[in-house]
């Protein structure tokens, strides 16, 4: 039919024309010179500019850069270094720290920087916002005596006030004029946003764009880049894809599935730190004083049959094959990111299946005709709950059960939701703790500097609250308590370790991976990076933790491409050629109606 | 309507030959994927991403996992789904069909009220909360694709019944006093069985496809793992950027011919039922 | 245009409507507690739960609650997302012209070209080019249509980069004017609306098809023919405007479909329509965004069957002379 061949030959040619042009004509890069932007890119971005009511990593990041601390985190040491403060003292007793501030600092709108702003954000923030009320627990009052003087006093000594207390300083003349139900709602700050820190955000379209540019006030060296861009992408793959072709120059984070493909293009660099966050596999510690509905296989609570299960897991071969390597073999309840408090426990646990038989025959647990242990009427067979939104942990999971089977526990493998393992472990009867699981594998993370969070999740306070393993050690909990109190970093870490040796013995964790950061940049446009947070072991950009890093960034001799786009896609070609097929055609239909109206005669 | 005519349709066309065979074949290998898949499905190992060797036939998923081992085991979720959710879903249409049709009168008007409702309201958005509110498992995919997919059969069997109940033989058996109960059970139903039949079949079809889609989106199974996470997990890992076909291709394909086969059998029955319905669509292409 | 018929048509349209407001009331009344998320937060307190309750309006009898939901809802208030803290109708109401956008340009192809392989296989009916239709129809039904996607972004996104393979606009890019802007759109839009027109393309061929074939096989066409007109002249002038007629009204029992496809087809996408909204509410167990995305997909499909309803009186003079 004529018809027929009219559009079959106008769809060939459409997509013949389509298809030259788009190979053509792609995006005509203009060259921006002059113009040094730092372009990175992420598959999330912030939902909310405001701190009071926001509770992700990428909000973090604008805030980091955005404003100051009372005290920053060294980039070197991770310790206490001057930020809004410029100096502090702490008193005799320890229970009274007083902040002197910089004098002559400014807001980014030229309003000074003073103590009532230090007053008012580490009270209203510190007490309402979501993410930021757990550090003022024991503050009795704040003192501000003058404009550039803070006294900040305690009810026992507490070491978080000095390097821990991560409460953002924000101006009191403009956040202080909303109520603060609003503030915990819907507020969203208006941009410009005003800052003390280098840049400041200048443009905000969520889901696109988020621009930040150096804040006029910065009391520092002016910082390299002109502009920073976090740019939005549909997914983390389009990230990676964008990096790859110059479009953005850094990525703060990689997927570990393709960490190590990503690394091997050329101009890629990739960066790999352990953080302060980790992987564990717990036990059901819970005393029958704590916990009398508690539901769980007696066997877990022998001490020496979960140090043998410490003894016979292959942390290292677990991490290659569920992390593909990028994650970090961890060594005891504080991660290495601790630099100040960490040390390799002695009581380590390294790979010894032999070394854990002998433990168990010595201990009178024998192999029973299934080829499990039996001691006493108890069976070393355990539920081993994992969730299934976490495909690595679920990886690990079935390797250890694997490996145990070699020294004769049994690890029955559950891979359940999230909202499931929450249930079971915070399972109450008659309002106390009531945990139903013998073991699981879960996460946490905790602090930059001040290790209290993931020391606090063993203290028999935690226990109906954080604490998972339900475990109990009056011991523990005096150092605890003593490690919160002192601000020297050595002395600290003396009674610290004290406390990891402690839970190396007792093993209510095994802590198995410490996550890892995993960045990618382009190494044509940024040249070298440094490491910092802590130095040399950390990343290149040092998110949410410190600023300084990106002001390390230099812009280097390539430049990522185009700003404007004035190419025309070849998709529009083909759009606009088959409208024209679609017009033709009708065209000719109708042309073709009125030769036959004469034949219309009808009878 | 004889044996020989359904034999000389389901043999003797290349669709019957072609719905039969490929829906044997998978069916097969719903039952013995698992015990014949060359390696463990869910073990990861280092070969990330790699394509199609001499050890890994369709080569390896993000995790090192073997593709074809997770494409024999998945099979059994997809068919097992399938077939249970059109059973419920026949099931809840053909009781809704029967009573609203028979009985007339205010059932009518509700049921039929109800089963315009689920006709009209967007299925996989319904199912997608239905899901998301009761958490995801294989026995929640089952349960709620089969009762959002039974208001086609409703229609129909509905139609139907209204047919039936005016034939004589019915008004007989009520002039003799035949309960209710009697009638729809001797007269009515075996009468609208061929076509619900027909009609279940074609549900199937939908059914796998749902549950592909339920996967897909994350609101299957998660500790199965099915066609459709299989999908889910290629893409999540990047497979397209990768050019990773040999993860992206084999599990869409294979759903793909299961629904082909599952709805070529399911349109021969239903010209086998009622001939006059497709005749012209498709006989001429037999 | 009778106006009881037309009452009639809107009144048991809202009469749906309002069974979807029922139904999602008491489902995620019933089944879900928003504030069970929140419970999940590090530092979450009791009081902060026990107050989340308060202003969510949890701590009242079922019935209030149910009527204070039916009132927010006239006036657009669906809540606010649990995920970006703000209110759900904003982020669907920017959403929705994208999805409309999306769904427009596959319905449009899809009618279009199903319309005409529809004639060209009746007219040729039992000959290969009908067998071939048919069998590709048949295969696009079959095929799953973020399956197709994710093909269409493997070869014409990655192996050979013409299209974009995702957003629907180019990211972080500052466009010189709005018509610069509009073909980035179209360049971005091209892929995912080939996805969509293929998943109803199956079915609006059929349909055409099997019109044709009716039409084709009445008693005024043989007269046409018999008059000596061109069989092709027949066929445009006569035969296709008749069929067109249910392809106006079976193209409504398609709106539930497109709905889902939108659905995938924009997460594969990222495409920021009301599918993509819903996917990240599956994601987030953001359930007022899930609540409220049901919503208005279930208000749009009932609106477009009750458009085409209209349609089909306006085309269809059998009912017009009632």
């Amino acid at each position: 039919m004529r018809l027929t061949r009219l559009v079959a030959s106008t769809v060939v040619l459409v997509a013949v024309v389509a298809t030259g042009i788009g190979l053509g004509s792609q995006k005509a890069a203009a060259q921006d010179t002059g113009n040094d932007v730092l372009r990175i890119g992420w598959a999330q971005d912030p939902k909310t500019l405001n701190p009071f009511t926001g509770v992700n990593e990428e909000e973090y990041t604008v805030w980091a850069l955005t404003w100051e601390l009372l005290l920053n985190f060294d980039p070197e040491t991770l310790g206490p270094s001057p930020g809004i403060a410029e100096s502090w003292e702490v008193s005799e007793d320890r229970k009274t720290v007083t902040f002197e501030l910089i004098r002559g600092a400014k807001w980014s709108d030229g309003r000074p920087i003073t103590s009532a702003d230090v007053k008012w954000s580490l009270e209203v923030l510190g007490s309402n916002g979501l993410l930021f009320s757990a550090y003022t627990g024991n503050v009795t009052s704040i003192k501000t005596p003058d404009k550039y003087t803070v006294i900040v006093e305690t009810s026992k000594p507490d070491a978080r006030i000095v390097g821990g207390l991560w409460i953002y300083i924000l101006p009191k003349h403009i956040w202080g004029k909303v109520p603060v139900k609003e503030l915990t709602s819907t507020y969203q700050p208006e941009v410009p946003m005003v800052g003390s820190g280098p840049y400041i955000v200048t443009e905000f379209e969520r889901g696109r764009i988020t621009t930040m540019e150096p804040n006029p006030e910065w009391r520092g060296d002016p910082p390299a880049f002109e502009e920073i861009e976090f740019i939005r992408y549909g997914s983390q793959d389009a990230v990676e894809r964008a990096l790859d072709l110059g479009e953005i120059d850094f990525i703060p984070e990689v997927t570990a599935a393709t960490f190590d493909r990503i690394g091997e293009k050329e101009g890629i660099e990739t960066v790999k730190a352990p953080t302060y966050a980790f992987t564990e596999l717990a036990f059901n510690l819970c005393s029958e004083q704590n916990c009398p509905d508690a539901k769980f296989n007696p066997a877990v609570q022998d001490k020496t049959l979960r140090q043998a299960i410490a003894y016979s897991i292959d942390r290292e071969r677990n991490n290659e094959i569920a992390n593909q390597g990028t994650a970090f073999v961890a060594h005891g309840l504080l991660p290495s990111f601790y630099k100040a408090f960490f040390e390799i426990p002695e009581q380590d646990y390294p790979y010894d299946p032999e070394l854990a038989n002998q433990l168990l025959d010595d201990a009178g647990w024998e192999l029973n005709d299934d080829g499990i242990r039996e001691k006493d009427g108890m069976v070393a067979s355990f539920d081993l709950y994992v969730r299934s939104e976490a495909p690595a942990d679920v990886q690990q999971a079935k390797l250890i059960a694997e490996q145990t089977q070699e020294i004769g526990v049994e690890f029955n493998v559950q891979a359940v939701s999230t909202d499931k393992l929450t249930e079971l472990t915070i399972r109450k009867v008659d309002g106390k703790p009531a945990p139903e699981f013998d073991t699981f594998i879960w996460g946490w993370g905790g602090d930059p500097y001040d290790p209290s969070f993931l020391l606090s999740l063993m203290t028999t306070d935690e226990i109906g609250a954080s604490s998972d393993a339900f475990y109990s050690n009056p011991e523990y909990d005096r150092l605890f308590e003593e490690q919160t109190t002192l601000f020297d970093a050595e002395e600290r870490k003396a009674v610290i370790q004290e406390m990891i040796a402690i839970l190396q013995e007792d093993v209510p964790y095994i802590v198995l991976t410490e996550d890892p950061y995993l960045e990618a940049y382009n190494s044509d446009s940024l040249g070298e990076v440094t490491r910092l947070c802590p130095a040399e072991t950390g990343t290149a950009f040092c998110q949410q933790v410190s600023y300084e890093p990106l002001l390390t960034l230099q812009p280097g001799t390539g430049s990522a491409a185009s700003e404007t786009v004035s190419g025309v896609p070849g998709g529009v070609v083909a759009i606009g050629a088959a409208v024209v097929a679609v017009a033709a055609f009708l065209f000719g239909r109708a042309r073709g109606r009125r030769e036959t109206e004469p034949l219309e005669v009808e009878a | 309507m004889t044996g020989a005519r359904a034999r000389e349709l389901l043999f003797g066309t290349w669709r019957g030959r072609f719905g039969l065979s490929v829906l044997a074949l998978f069916i097969l290998m719903a039952i013995f994927g698992s015990a014949i898949a060359p390696y463990d499905p869910e073990a990861s190992s280092l070969d990330v991403l790699q394509p199609p060797s001499r050890d890994h036939l369709l080569g390896t998923t993000e995790s090192g996992a073997d593709v074809l081992s997770q494409l024999l085991a998945g099979a059994r979720i997809s068919i097992v789904v399938g077939f249970a959710a059109a059973i419920i879903s026949a099931v809840i249409g053909a009781a809704v069909g029967l009573f609203s049709g028979y009985f007339g009168g205010w059932t009518d008007r509700i049921l039929d009220a109800l089963d315009n409702w689920f006709l009209v309201i967007p299925t996989l958005p319904l199912m997608v909360v239905l899901s998301r509110i009761l958490n995801p498992s294989l026995g929640v995919l089952i349960l709620v694709i089969g009762i959002t997919s039974w208001a086609g059969t409703g229609r129909i069997v509905r139609s139907q019944v209204l047919t039936l109940r005016e034939r004589s033989f019915v008004e007989r058996a009520r002039a003799l006093g035949a309960s209710h109960w009697y009638i729809i059970r001797t007269h009515i139903f075996p009468n609208a069985l061929p076509l619900i039949f027909a009609n279940t079949v074609l549900i199937v079809a939908v059914a796998i496809l749902s549950e592909a889609a339920l996967s897909f989106l994350g609101l299957g199974d998660p500790t199965q793992i099915s066609w459709g996470t299989m999908l889910e997990n290629a893409f999540a890992a990047g497979a397209p950027s990768a050019e990773a076909w040999w993860y992206v291709i084999p599990p869409g394909l294979c759903i793909t011919l299961v629904v082909l086969s599952v709805a070529m059998l399911g349109y021969l029955f239903e010209e086998y039922v009622n001939p006059r319905l497709l005749e012209e669509s498709f006989e001429s292409t037999a | 245009m009778n106006a009881r018929w037309l009452a009639g048509k809107v009144g048991a349209a809202l009469l749906t409507l309002a069974f979807v407001l029922v139904f999602n009331f008491f489902l995620f009344r019933g089944l879900g507690d928003p504030t069970t998320q929140l419970a999940r937060l590090p530092q979450s307190s009791p009081e902060e739960i026990e107050q989340l309750k308060r202003d969510y309006g949890l701590d009242k009898p079922l019935v209030g609650q149910f009527a204070d939901y039916v009132g927010d809802t006239l006036t657009f208030d669906l809540g606010i997302s649990q995920r970006t803290r703000e209110p759900v109708w904003e982020e669907i109401k920017n959403a929705i012209p994208w999805t409309l956008l999306l769904v427009g340009a596959g319905t449009l192809f899809a009618t279009l070209l199903g319309a005409w392989m529809g004639v060209v296989a009746a007219t040729k009916r039992g000959k290969r080019t009908d067998t071939g239709f048919l069998g590709f129809s048949l295969f696009t039904y079959a095929a799953p249509e973020y399956w197709i996607g994710i093909i269409l972004i493997l070869v014409f996104a990655v192996a050979v980069p013409i299209f974009p393979a995702g957003q629907q606009v180019t990211p972080g890019v500052e466009f010189s004017n709005w018509l610069s802007e509009a073909f980035d759109v179209a360049d971005h839009l091209v892929l995912p609306a080939i996805a969509m027109t293929l998943l109803l393309l199956g079915q609006y061929f059929l349909i055409m098809r099997s019109s044709m074939v009716d039409v084709l096989t009445e008693d005024f066409i043989t007269v046409k023919r018999a008059t000596g007109l061109p069989w092709h002249r027949v066929v445009s002038k006569h035969a296709v405007p008749n069929a067109l007629l249910p392809l106006v009204t079976i193209a409504a029992i398609q709106f539930g479909a497109v709905a889902g496809g939108a659905i995938t087809i924009e997460t594969i996408f990222s495409w920021p329509g009301l599918g993509e909204l819903s996917f990240n509410a599956i994601n987030d167990k953001d359930f007022p965004m899930l609540q409220g995305t049901f919503l208005v997909f279930s208000a749009g499909v009932i609106l477009a069957n009750l458009i085409a309803d209209c349609l089909y009186f306006f085309l269809d003079p059998r009912v017009q002379t009632r």
